[in-house]
C-alpha cells in the first residue's frame, strides 16, 4: 500500500453513502432507540438488576447502544454490497487498483463510522433520561470500534452472499435481532433460569453487550477481558475470511 | 517495449460452456485495435479477465509487461475499461462521480482533467445533474469519462456507442481518435462494423470462444474477392444482354438499374462487355468487399443460404 489516496477513496465513498441518506440511516435508528429511553424508563422505574446497583435504565443505555451500532454497521455494508452489487456499481470497485485487504478495510471503515455515529446519537439522548457517566470511555470506545468492526464484516459477508434484498434480511431478522434481543441487553444472563445463563454463554453478542455494560457501569457478569478475547479473536477471524472472499471473489467474480 | 497487451493460451469455461479455448493475442503499443465477433463470442469475457473482472482458467494477461494476477494494482492503472452495461451510481452526480473515480486510482486533485472529460464528451451541463435523470446516452458518455479520469494507457471500450446518437458517437470517436494519436492504445468491441471499419488498424474476429482471425482491416477486406457494380440505364429496356447470364445480378426495370456481384478478375472482362453492348449507362459505382462481407464469411452468420 505506496498509495493510500485510493483507499481513502473509498472510506469516503463509504461515509458520503450513508450521510447522503442520513434521515433513513442515522436518524431512524434514532428515533425508535429514543423510543425504546421512554418506555422503559417510565414502565421500569423501580426495577434493579441483581449486582448492578444502577437504575434500570443506567443498565440498558449499554445494551441499547451497542444494539445500535450492531444494526447500523451491519445494515450500512451489507446494503453497500447488496446495492452495487443489484446495479452493478461493484465494478467500479473491482476495476480501481485495490488490494483485497484494502477493499474490505475501507467497507468496514464506512460500516464502523456509521455504527459509531448512531451510537454516539443514542448515547447523547441518554443523557436526558440517565447520569450520562462512562466509567472506562477509553475501553468504551475501543470495544465499541470493535463491535462495530465486527459487524461491518459480518454485513459485508451478508452482502457477498447474498443474491437478492430478501437474502439480507435472513441474516438481520433470524440471527443477528434473536442474538441481540436474547444477548442480555435488557436483562442479566446472570438471573436466567436453569440452564439459559449457561447457553447464552454461547451467544458471542453477549460478550459484546456484557463488555461495553462495564465500560460504562464498571460492573460486568463475566470477566472483561475474557469478553475482550472472545470479541477480538471474533474480528480478526471475520476480517480473515472478508478479505479471503473478496480474494476469490465470492459470487462477484464469474 | 511495444507490447501493450499480452494474452497467452487463455481458457475459460462456464460449467459446460467453453467461453474461451486457447486465445492468443498480441496488441501492440498504440495501435487502434478491434476485437469483433457474434453474440457470446467471449469479448467480454476476455476482457473480463483482462480486467480482473473473472477467473481464467488457465493461460496468462500480461498489461505492459506486468501480469494481470499477480500485478494486479499496476495493470489496472494501466487499463481505462469502459464496460458494456451501462452502470451509474445514483449516489453521485457526474462530477462527484468523477472526483471518486480519481481517488480510487491515487488521483487527489484532478479538477483539470474532470473538466477537460466532461467537455469532450459534452456532459459539462449535467456535470451537477441528478445521475439517474441523465439519458441512456450520457451515461454512457460519463463511463467513459470515468474510464479516463486516470489517463489510462490502454483504454478498453466494450461496445461503447450503443445507445448514443450519431452526431454524438462522431465527437465521442473524434475525442478517442484523439486519444489514439496522442499514443494511446485503444482496444474496441462493437457490433456496428462501420465502426470498426474506419476506426481500427487491425481486427481480430472471434467466434465460439476462439479467435478465428487477425490482420490489419486492409488484408481482411482484400481477402475477399468481390466486387459489387451498381450500373444506371439511360433508357428503359426490357431484356438484358445474354452476356450477363455468366454473373449473379439483379435488375430493377423501373429504376434502370443493375446490381452485379463479380470477382477482381472478371471485372475488367465486364466492362468492357458492357462496353461493347449497347446498353448506354448513365452511371456506374464500383464497391469493394466491406468488413461486413468478411465478417459474415468467416462466423457463418451470413452462410446457409445456399444450403
Amino acid at each position: 500500500m505506496n498509495n493510500y489516496t485510493s483507499f481513502f477513496a473509498l472510506v469516503k465513498k463509504e461515509v458520503l453513502r450513508f450521510i447522503k441518506v442520513s434521515i433513513q440511516t442515522i436518524f431512524a435508528p434514532l428515533i425508535s432507540t429514543s423510543l425504546y429511553l421512554i418506555i422503559f424508563s417510565y414502565s421500569f422505574k423501580s426495577k434493579e438488576i441483581a449486582g448492578y446497583g444502577v437504575p434500570y435504565i443506567q443498565f440498558i443505555i449499554p445494551g441499547l447502544v451497542i444494539m445500535g451500532i450492531i444494526q447500523n454497521s451491519f445494515a450500512n455494508t451489507s446494503s453497500s454490497l447488496i446495492i452495487s452489487k443489484y446495479q452493478g456499481t461493484i465494478v467500479d470497485l473491482l476495476l480501481a487498483p485495490l488490494s483485497h485487504m484494502e477493499l474490505s478495510l475501507g467497507m468496514m471503515i464506512g460500516g464502523i463510522a456509521r455504527g459509531l455515529a448512531v451510537g454516539t446519537s443514542i448515547y447523547l439522548v441518554s443523557i436526558l433520561f440517565a447520569s450520562g457517566q462512562i466509567a472506562n470511555p477509553l475501553l468504551l470506545l475501543f470495544t465499541a470500534t470493535l463491535v462495530a468492526g465486527i459487524f461491518s464484516l459480518l454485513g459485508l459477508i451478508a452482502g457477498l452472499w447474498a443474491e437478492k434484498f430478501d437474502h439480507v434480511s435472513i441474516f438481520s431478522n433470524f440471527f443477528i435481532t434473536p442474538l441481540t434481543f436474547l444477548s442480555g441487553v435488557f436483562y442479566s444472563v446472570k438471573s436466567l433460569p436453569g440452564i439459559w445463563s449457561q447457553v447464552s454463554l454461547f451467544n458471542p453478542v453477549f460478550y459484546m453487550v456484557d463488555i461495553v455494560r462495564y465500560a460504562f457501569v464498571n460492573h460486568s457478569d463475566i470477566n472483561p477481558f475474557f469478553s475482550l478475547g472472545v470479541i477480538s479473536s471474533l474480528f480478526i477471524i471475520l476480517f480473515g475470511l472478508t478479505t479471503y472472499l473478496f480474494k476469490i471473489g465470492y459470487k462477484i467474480k464469474d | 517495449m511495444t507490447t501493450a497487451i499480452k494474452i497467452k493460451d487463455i481458457n475459460k469455461s462456464y460449467g459446460n460452456l467453453q467461453a474461451l479455448s486457447n486465445v492468443n493475442l498480441e496488441i501492440k503499443k498504440g495501435e487502434f485495435f478491434g476485437l469483433l465477433g457474434p453474440n457470446g463470442a467471449g469479448k467480454s469475457t476476455l476482457i473480463k479477465i483482462m480486467a480482473g473482472l473473472a477467473h481464467k482458467d488457465s493461460g496468462s494477461i500480461t498489461v505492459l509487461g506486468n501480469d494481470v494476477v499477480k500485478e494486479p494494482k499496476l495493470t489496472k492503472k494501466a487499463l481505462g475499461i469502459v464496460p458494456q452495461e451501462v452502470v451509474i451510481d445514483p449516489y453521485f452526480n457526474p462530477k462527484e462521480a468523477l472526483r471518486l473515480q480519481s481517488g480510487y486510482f491515487g488521483i487527489n486533485n484532478n479538477e483539470e482533467k474532470i473538466d477537460e472529460l466532461l467537455t469532450a464528451l459534452d456532459l459539462q451541463d449535467k456535470a451537477e445533474a441528478y445521475s439517474r435523470n441523465l439519458s441512456g446516452g450520457m451515461k454512457r458518455r460519463l463511463l467513459i469519462a470515468k474510464a479516463l479520469v486516470h489517463d489510462p494507457e490502454i483504454i478498453v471500450l466494450d461496445e461503447p456507442t450503443a445507445g448514443v446518437d450519431v452526431e454524438l458517437r462522431n465527437s465521442l470517436w473524434d475525442y478517442i481518435r484523439k486519444l489514439n494519436r496522442e499514443g494511446k492504445t485503444i482496444i474496441l468491441t462493437t457490433h456496428y462494423l462501420e465502426e470498426a471499419e474506419t476506426l481500427c488498424d487491425r481486427i481480430a474476429i472471434m467466434d465460439k470462444g476462439e479467435i478465428i482471425t487477425i490482420d490489419t482491416k486492409e488484408n481482411l477486406v482484400n481477402s475477399i474477392d468481390k466486387k459489387i457494380v451498381e450500373l444506371n440505364l439511360t433508357q428503359d429496356i426490357d431484356e438484358l444482354p445474354t452476356f450477363f447470364n455468366k454473373y449473379p445480378y439483379e435488375f430493377n426495370k423501373e429504376r434502370k438499374e443493375i446490381n452485379i456481384e463479380l470477382t477482381k478478375d472478371n471485372l475488367i472482362k465486364f466492362i468492357n462487355e458492357v462496353y461493347q453492348s449497347e446498353l448506354v449507362i448513365e452511371d456506374i459505382d464500383i464497391a469493394s468487399a466491406k468488413l461486413e462481407d468478411v465478417f459474415l464469411r468467416l462466423t457463418n452468420l451470413g452462410g446457409d443460404k445456399d444450403e
